[in-house]
């Protein structure tokens, strides 16, 4: 079951837009930030406010990869698949953060505070290959460094 | 009026008409799918590409969905040149790969002389060929209860959630327009299914057959005059036969 979400976040996200169409992408924006998920309660209250059918809020809500219907991690890795950092190790990486926080790409630890995707070149080919730990681009990155990106993550994460 | 020309035969289209309706009318036939009278075009299969030239451009043409493309005066169309046929293979040939089981998509596949897929089959076969008729037959509705999910390989056509959808009113409009049967329902006069979602019937108080959801009913009362709905479809033309029949004076017909 999904545990209950906090309304009073959605709430004072819808109070910033106008209340029609064109706020959608905005809104679920914020509320993609403020969970770090979208939660269904939440789309349809969203739907609901913006007079947009709950369908189309689902349709747009699965169309934008920045766009989870699952709970992320507090820190997202991203680790780029594109063809140079393939060719340069991506792999070991993968296999290496799998390792050692029992994830698959598209999966989320358990105690929400890492998920684990890939992507298709971030556009950094130069600095093959490419991990990206929240906020963080690491270059030339080495499956035998991930851990110390890892810690570094999750203490800078309780800065903010 | 704009004058073109459509495989050879000069054809006077009305303004603002869109090219596979200017050739219909002529009684020239070019593919589609995604294409339906209850709809605005859409342009999502790419069966209905044209190539369209003008003399002045030299030998060069450009390739159109003919569905979305307004005639304009002085072009000159061909709808089954090599290029054109060789491009519609390439669609239906990716569209098999996708749905190798479904009779629509083989039947078009057989016709452009494919019989198997030449790309890489899809392992979970489907009967949904994308067409969005569905979805934009459920907008016309004005219900909007199911759209496209996803994107990419992973875009399917699913109610929010994939959970029955609340505003679905089981009007079987999405399941009906549907080209390829993917949408199931069951019906019976007393209770209908579709999308998971169950509805309760109304009757016709004349034949006593269940032929419209109490949420169909629901959404069409003020919209539609006075009980429109309450009659079903088969009752009313009865009626409204032997009505013609009194008014011409002639005696009912058994
Ligand atoms: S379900 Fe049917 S109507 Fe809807 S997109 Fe798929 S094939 Fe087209
Ligand atoms: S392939 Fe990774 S940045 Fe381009
Ligand atoms: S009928 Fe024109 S693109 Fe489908």
């Amino acid at each position: 079951m999904q545990p209950c979400v906090d309304m009073t976040l959605l709430d004072d996200i819808l109070a910033q837009y106008p209340h029609e169409e064109q706020s959608l992408i905005q809104v679920l924006q914020d509320v993609q930030r403020a969970y770090n998920y979208l939660p269904c309660e939440v789309l349809e209250k969203v739907a609901s406010e913006l007079k947009v059918p709950l369908a189309k809020v689902f349709s747009v809500s699965t169309f934008y990869k920045a766009f989870s219907l699952n709970p992320q991690g507090k820190v997202i890795i991203k680790v780029c698949t594109g063809t140079a950092c393939h060719i340069r190790g991506a792999t070991q990486i993968i296999d290496e953060v799998e390792r050692r926080l029992g994830i698959k790409p598209g999966e989320t630890t358990e105690d929400l505070g890492f998920t684990l995707h890939t992507v298709n070149c971030v556009g950094a080919c130069a600095m093959a290959p490419v991990v990206i730990v929240g906020d963080k681009y690491v270059g030339a990155a080495k499956a035998s460094d991930m851990h110390k990106y890892l810690t570094v993550a999750k203490g800078g994460d309780n800065e903010n | 009026m704009p004058r073109l020309v459509i495989d050879g035969k000069t054809v006077v289209a009305k303004e603002g008409t869109f090219l596979l309706q200017a050739a219909r009318e002529a009684g020239i036939d070019i593919p589609t799918l995604c294409e339906h009278p209850a709809v605005e075009p859409y342009g999502g299969c790419r069966m209905c590409l044209v190539d369209v030239t003008r003399p002045e451009w030299d030998g060069w043409s450009k390739m159109v969905v003919s569905c979305l493309f307004p005639v304009e005066d002085g072009i000159i169309v061909s709808t089954k040149s090599e290029r054109v046929m060789n491009t519609r293979r390439v669609v239906i040939d990716l569209l098999l790969a996708r749905c190798p089981n479904t009779p629509l998509v083989q039947k078009m596949a057989a016709e452009y002389g494919i019989e198997k897929t030449s790309y890489v089959q899809n392992p979970e076969p489907t009967d949904c060929i994308l067409c969005g008729l569905c979805t934009r037959v459920c907008d016309e509705m004005g219900t909007s209860a199911i759209s496209s999910s996803s994107r990419g390989a992973g875009r399917e056509i699913a109610p929010p959630f994939n959970e029955p959808p609340p505003d679905c009113i089981g009007c079987l409009a999405c399941a009906e327009i549907c080209p390829t049967g993917f949408i199931k329902y069951e019906t019976s006069n007393s209770k209908r299914v579709i999308w998971n979602k169950e509805f309760e019937m109304l009757r016709c108080p004349t034949c006593g057959r269940g032929h419209i959801t109490k949420a169909q009913a629901a959404w069409h009362d003020g919209k539609v005059p006075g009980r429109y709905f309450e009659q079903c479809d088969a009752c009313k033309r009865k009626a409204q036969a032997a009505m013609a029949v009194t008014l011409m004076g002639g005696s009912q017909i058994r």
